[in-house]
């Protein structure tokens, strides 16, 4: 590709930019975008009773109406702060004198635990008044004590003591493993962990292809619906044109994620603030069941991780580049997407099968066949399936297959920009590129030479 | 030097869309390539610009290649159109810089180009009461105030080489004339122009040498003045206060139209033509007018066009 060909690309860039940034509808989208992203943590946070409790109650007197068959230990009550000069009653009383009295008596609450002997489970229901002074936060972060009075309860009845407690309650972590890995000390990271990263980076992946493939197909159509094909082509080249407008799509994608990113920056400050949850890994864990650490995590991975979905980008945007290219109207999008989309889902469906093989030999094909390694080749990595020689190896080929589909973009686009049939079938888009290429030998013997 | 097309060849599949299509402009002229509804125009013109690949044929610009690089075109193509969301002054802007005008430059071009094609009132915003109003976007002006910022388009880069393909057409009797003039003004400037039309009185208006195209073959091709002159005074047009069809058949002339006692003629040569004056004017016949001409280039075309039917 001769970098005159690529005159004018940065032109394109910068007006297609422009031109997107300009249109109000962009500008609510990428709003909605970011409210929701600050939004996220906490709401989840709120949703999920992980907020920080308040240091104050409302509650002076508290019944309680045991009817479990262990005795209550309440030590664990009034070591609260907030509980030091709670007036605590045990009672007999049925559930209306006990409503009855919590409606005469705004600063009180009632607390009832039950055994089910049956299914050996606990209940603590915990009731105020309505309009009191008690509010639904007090009822809350009580409930939650209670629940430690009762543990504590049952410990002492039992005489178990905390160390039996801890040992009984310990997480067994299992590994499978060859006698050659175990002697290298190799560290794998369980399957779950490598199903959820996989499933993590997949779907992060997804939602950019997806975005990337509609924008793209959007504006591989602009000229030729808004008739200026013919006029932009003795300005430009159509790769150059393509190009500049892929790379204005790279900046709508990444510069809508990097808002993102700063939306959930914003929103796990707020959640540290309304929360207990102080640290990433804690919010990952409680609120996404995923544990981060587990995976080999540091600097040097952050870095690859860009360098990986910028390859993916690429190739999805190249590819949409192709198919796009091959739309003259907005209805022939709908099959333009389906080819896309069939791509994306087979990598999609045969890297999220990938970790359930456990086999290294699986992991390295997948991870070195471009259409699998742009979902697997990263997960594979992090969770140690995969050694780095491989991951390059991966992301040469991919490299190179990006390059590959710019050229083939950049030579579909000009065949397809005068071309106002239905989508073609491969067999006639073929035959068309068959053609054009005979076609450029005789003009030049080179078809990149664009001669206005 | 110059410029020069030579044995231009296209084929879709087995069917020939331009069949070795070649001439040349060996100085700054006009130049017009005419013909029926898909005789290959316009597929000559997107192989001259390299839009669509040739199968076969050279196009050479002083000399060499004819490329972006070496030769500034500016191109009005038959089928046109805007981004019609974004504003005119936006799109100027953009083609200006893509054609490497410095945007200060562009500016003054395109202040200079609106006000010519009276165009200015859609390009800046205006005030209007207490209220500004934003510049036009293109989906919001007429075809024909479309039609005069795609000329703007192609005229901003102030190209050496100008292809006009259907210049005129849709446009209203004013604006016509308002295009007409700048496509005068270009030619005045010294501009290699080359023009598609339909409408044989504008490209008789501007043009000096032709190519007739008729179903991907040429059928004509020169100098316009050179042809007519080959073809002679031949066109007779008679007007008198009677009946003249008998005496004008009498004398062997073959009588194309007549409208009233108005009879458009076709003679052999001037002889004839004097002939029959000479007859009239013995009979005693009062003529109101009596002329002699060369056949004009829609007589040409439509004769030529025809032969080559008749031939198929």
């Amino acid at each position: 590709m001769k970098n005159s060909n690529l005159r004018g690309a940065g032109t394109v860039f910068r007006y297609t930019v422009q031109q997107h940034y300009k249109t109000p509808s962009v500008i609510i989208f990428l709003l909605i975008l970011f409210v929701i992203a600050v939004a996220a943590l906490p709401l989840m946070t709120l949703f999920s009773g992980e907020q920080k409790e308040s240091t104050e109650t409302g509650i002076r007197t508290l019944y309680i109406r045991n009817e479990t068959e262990y005795p209550l230990d309440t030590a664990a009550l009034f070591e609260d702060a907030r509980y030091h000069d709670l007036k605590l009653q045990e009672t007999d009383e049925e559930d209306e004198a006990l409503n009855a009295r919590l409606v005469k008596e705004p600063d009180a609450a009632a607390a009832v635990m039950k055994m089910e002997t049956e299914a050996y489970y606990f209940t603590i229901t915990t009731r105020y008044a309505k309009d009191c002074e008690v509010s639904h936060g007090d009822a809350i972060a009580l409930n939650n004590v209670l629940e430690t009075v009762l543990h504590n309860s049952l410990m002492k009845a039992l005489s178990i003591t905390e160390a039996q407690e801890a040992i009984i309650q310990a997480n067994t972590i299992s590994q499978v493993s060859k006698v050659s890995d175990f002697l290298s000390g190799a560290e794998e990271t369980n399957a779950t962990t490598h199903v959820m990263a996989n499933v993590v980076y997949n779907y992060f992946i997804l939602i950019i292809c997806m975005l990337a493939m509609s924008y793209i197909f959007q504006q591989c159509m602009e000229e030729k619906t808004s008739k200026l094909v013919e006029m932009l082509m003795v300005s430009i080249s159509p790769t150059a044109l393509l190009l500049g407008k892929i790379l204005a799509v790279t900046v709508f994608i990444f510069g809508g994620l990097a808002l993102i990113a700063v939306g959930f920056v914003i929103s796990f400050l707020i959640t540290r603030q309304i929360s207990d949850l102080t640290t990433i890994k804690e919010i990952a864990v409680k609120l996404l069941q995923f544990d981060p650490t587990a995976m080999n995590l540091n600097g040097g991975t952050v870095v690859l991780f860009m360098i990986c979905i910028l390859l993916v980008y690429a190739i999805f945007a190249f590819l949409s580049g192709i198919v796009g290219s091959c739309c003259s109207k907005a209805e022939d999008t709908q099959q333009a997407s389906l080819v896309v989309v069939l791509f994306v889902l087979a990598g999609y469906l045969a890297s999220s099968f990938a970790p359930m093989f456990e086999s290294d030999a699986a992991n390295i094909v997948f991870s070195i066949f471009p259409v699998t390694s742009m979902f697997s080749a990263f997960p594979n990595f992090v969770c140690g399936k995969i050694g780095m020689p491989i991951l390059v190896l991966g992301l040469v080929i991919q490299a190179l297959t990006a390059v590959l589909l710019i050229r083939i973009a950049g030579m579909v686009y000009k065949i397809m920009l005068l071309y106002r049939g239905g989508f073609p079938k491969p067999k006639q888009l073929m035959q068309m590129m068959k053609e054009y290429k005979a076609s450029a030998k005789v003009n030049t013997g080179k078809e990149d030479s664009h001669a206005v | 030097m110059g410029f020069q097309v030579t044995e231009l060849y296209k084929k879709y599949g087995d069917k020939v869309v331009v069949d070795h299509l070649s001439f040349k402009m060996d100085q700054p002229s006009v130049y017009a390539l005419l013909g029926t509804n898909g005789a290959g125009k316009t597929t000559s013109i997107r192989m001259i610009l390299n839009m669509l690949a040739k199968d076969g044929g050279i196009v050479q610009w002083n000399g060499g290649p004819l490329t972006l690089q070496n030769c500034n075109v500016g191109y009005l193509a038959e089928e046109r159109g805007l981004y019609p969301k974004n504003t005119l002054m936006d799109q100027l802007l953009y083609f200006a810089a893509l054609r490497g005008v410095p945007r200060a430059e562009a500016k003054k071009r395109i202040n200079y180009w609106a006000e010519r094609l009276e165009a200015t009132e859609y390009l800046y915003p205006k005030q209007e009461g207490r209220r500004p109003v934003k510049p036009k976007k293109a989906d919001q002006l007429s075809k024909g105030n479309q039609q005069k910022i795609q000329f703007m388009l192609a005229l901003l880069s102030d190209p050496e080489l100008l292809i006009l393909d259907e210049p005129l057409s849709g446009l209203d009797p004013v604006n016509t004339d308002l295009f007409k003039s700048i496509i005068h003004e270009e030619i005045g400037k010294g501009k290699y122009l080359i023009m598609s039309s339909h409408q044989m009185a504008t490209i008789e208006e501007f043009c000096t040498d032709l190519t007739i195209l008729n179903r991907s073959k040429t059928v004509l091709q020169g100098n316009l003045a050179d042809i007519k002159k080959s073809y002679g005074r031949i066109n007779l047009f008679v007007k008198a206060e009677q009946e003249l069809r008998p005496i004008i058949e009498a004398m062997g002339i073959t009588v194309l139209s007549n409208v009233g006692f108005s009879y458009q003629c076709k003679v052999s040569g001037e002889a004839q033509a004097n002939a029959l004056l000479k007859d009239l004017v013995a009979k005693g016949i009062t003529l109101i007018a009596f002329e002699l001409r060369e056949p004009s280039l829609h007589e040409i075309f439509v004769e030529k066009v025809g032969e080559t039917h008749e031939e198929q």
